[in-house]
């Protein structure tokens, strides 16, 4: 299995898909692997913490350059890595196949694109199909979403999570009795730690769009006090300048797709924990787009009406 | 066809984050630019009265179009069609939504069958999260002009689609993305400008999408026409809105498994133009929202007094 799953690891590294059937062998050991974790995976330092990937594969190799590969560096993605980019299938499958030959030297947790809903919306289902012309490995890859970690602990001092806190949960061992194995809810705090950004405010906010969570800095820092941690990273928003800290660096938003959507011009950045926990963020550009199929700045002119 | 139409003298001027052309009386220029940094961003929010930002707001991007006989200048911008974004509780007529699990989830939080209590909550800032505008672009000069409705009887009262659908050669293209938001993924919001010049005339079409999934479908077009063979120098603009209920441009998909037409603006338009006028431009979605239906202007580009 290792020279089969190295091999792989090859191949989805030059950005070329694997077989439909090594597909599915590689979601069924995935499986096998994430269902012993914890909703709160237990992690050690040093890590380097990523966050949004959005299929940018060219750029993710980049985001290895800057950090190192995998497992020289250990690794923490905190979720959303299909979407929006046009290598989903090649992003999400090598960060499993990762997963599945050093277990212990990346972990994965769930980002709210992890789900069945937002990905037939947003482009992974559309790739699946147009790369392997049926839906099957759309739905293994959603399986496998269905057991990603909700969130790890570094050390015991920092909590990560893809987008941030829950009223209905004041500490993290809450988190550990949610049954995660589902799809992603619309409410409840299942939803909440993958959908909740934080916000200027005082105190938990409802956002205008009528259903979600917003939280302030007195939330951050009680959640912190109550929980014995020292930062909370997450992702979730786009931060021009790569991250983001606020409320005192309490929290921080981790960006890691430049150019977001190929278009927006922004850096991106990693967070490199060491071994006492000190805090580098390194910030990288987009892969210079002469890479294969990065669209080209002009859009080509249209006779649109 | 394309070989009868002689191409008019004109100068294509050209750096990374800017185009322009000039071409008789006209200076037309398009500047693209990535999103704006985060000190870019603070004064742009101060300067629309405070409201969150879209999350891809190209506040440096821009259309500007100089008639230099005339003086006028028309321009798109960012701040301007920010502005056009309801700040403030939502009103009759601003079309306002949630989005569609709103009421299942206050419920989740609130009901008498809530295992989780809802906790006490501070206002936040009331505005229109759709993003929703019916910017057509503003004037710059001291010499505005001024709309009139269109007389339907002027066949130059009209943006001919005989003469923008010949494949004439495009002297001049561009695509302007103004802001775009994905709602926290319920959906999308954008407003797009397009422009092409062409050996007769020019043509822009500003286009606002809105997706609400599993709400609504929102289109406001702004269309400007001018042709450089008119004897009077006349503007000719077009603005329309139309709206649906997500489920009924959902069926008509090719597909009924694969959404991503749904994020297609192009095809979003043309299936809710292709409704019935009374469904797509007036029962709308039953938002009430005023930008549905359809107002065709034109205006004459006038020197300014004294100057003739």
């Amino acid at each position: 299995m290792p020279s089969d799953l190295d091999r792989q690891i090859e191949q989805l590294h030059r950005c070329e898909p694997i077989s439909e059937e090594d597909v599915k062998k590689l979601c069924i050991k995935a499986r096998e692997i994430l269902i012993e974790e914890a909703n709160v995976q237990t992690v050690d330092a040093p890590v380097t913490i990523c966050g949004d990937i959005h299929g940018q594969f060219w750029d993710m190799v980049e985001l290895f350059k800057v950090g190192g590969f995998c497992p020289e560096t250990n690794y923490l993605f905190m979720g959303d890595f299909v979407d929006r980019g046009f290598y989903s299938v090649e992003t999400f499958l090598l960060l499993l196949a990762l997963k599945v030959r050093y277990p212990e030297r990346i972990t994965l947790i769930r980002g709210n694109h992890e789900s069945r809903q937002i990905t037939q919306v947003y482009g992974f289902y559309d790739e699946c199909q147009r790369k392997y012309g049926s839906s099957n490995v759309w739905r293994w890859c959603c399986e496998v979403f269905d057991y990603l970690a909700l969130g790890a602990i570094v050390d015991g001092r920092v909590f990560c999570v893809h987008g941030g806190l829950s009223p209905n949960l004041q500490g993290i061992d809450q988190i550990r009795a949610i049954d995660r194995k589902q799809e992603v809810p619309h409410d409840g705090p299942m939803c909440d730690l993958l959908w909740s950004d934080p916000d200027e405010i005082s105190g938990w906010g409802l956002s205008p769009r009528g259903a979600g969570f917003l939280f302030g800095a007195d939330i951050t820092r009680r959640f912190a006090h109550d929980n014995a941690i020292d930062l909370i990273a997450r992702a979730h928003q786009l931060a021009m300048e790569g991250y983001k800290l606020m409320f005192e660096r309490t929290i921080v938003t981790v960006w890691s797709a430049p150019n977001y959507c190929y278009r927006c011009g922004n850096v991106a950045s990693i967070l490199e924990l060491d071994e006492n926990l000190a805090q580098d963020y390194k910030v990288f550009a987009h892969a210079p787009s002469d890479v294969r199929s990065i669209p080209a700045k002009r859009p080509p002119a249209d006779y649109f009406l | 066809m394309s070989a009868a139409i002689s191409v008019p003298h004109h100068t294509l001027k050209e750096s990374p984050n800017s185009r322009a052309i000039e071409i008789g009386d006209w200076v037309i220029t398009a500047r693209t630019n990535p999103i704006s940094n985060a000190g870019e961003l603070d004064s742009l929010q101060a300067n629309v009265g405070g409201i969150p930002l879209p999350e891809m707001t190209f506040g440096n991007n821009s259309l500007e179009l100089k008639h230099n006989a005339s003086g006028w200048q028309c321009l798109f911008d960012t701040e301007e069609a920010l502005k056009g974004v309801k700040n403030g509780e939502l009103a009759e007529g601003d079309g306002g939504v949630k989005v569609g699990y709103a009421d299942a989830w206050l419920k989740s939080r609130t009901g008498p069958s809530s295992e989780l209590p809802m906790p006490k909550t501070v206002a936040t800032k009331p505005y229109d999260w759709t993003y929703t505008t019916v910017y057509a672009g503003h004037q710059m000069s001291s010499n505005p002009i001024l709309w009139q409705l269109a007389d339907l009887d002027n066949p130059s009262h009209t943006i001919p689609l005989a003469e923008l659908t010949r494949q004439d050669p495009i002297l001049f293209y561009a695509e302007i993305p103004l802001y775009e938001d994905e709602l926290h993924d319920n959906g999308s919001s954008h407003i797009l400008v397009r422009i092409r010049v062409m050996p007769t005339c020019f043509f822009i079409l500003s286009r606002f999408t809105l997706r609400v999934d599993n709400v609504l479908f929102r289109t406001y077009d702004t269309r400007i026409y001018h042709s450089f063979t008119s004897s009077l120098p006349l503007v000719v603009r077009e603005t329309s809105g139309w709206e649906a209920p997500y489920d009924w441009v959902k069926r008509r998909l090719p597909k009924r498994e694969d959404l991503t037409p749904l994020t297609d603006a192009t095809w979003v338009a043309k299936v809710l133009t292709e409704m019935p006028s009374e469904v797509s431009q007036q029962a709308g979605a039953g938002t009430k929202w005023r930008g549905l239906g359809t107002r065709m202007e034109v205006a004459v580009l006038k020197r300014p007094e004294g100057d003739a």
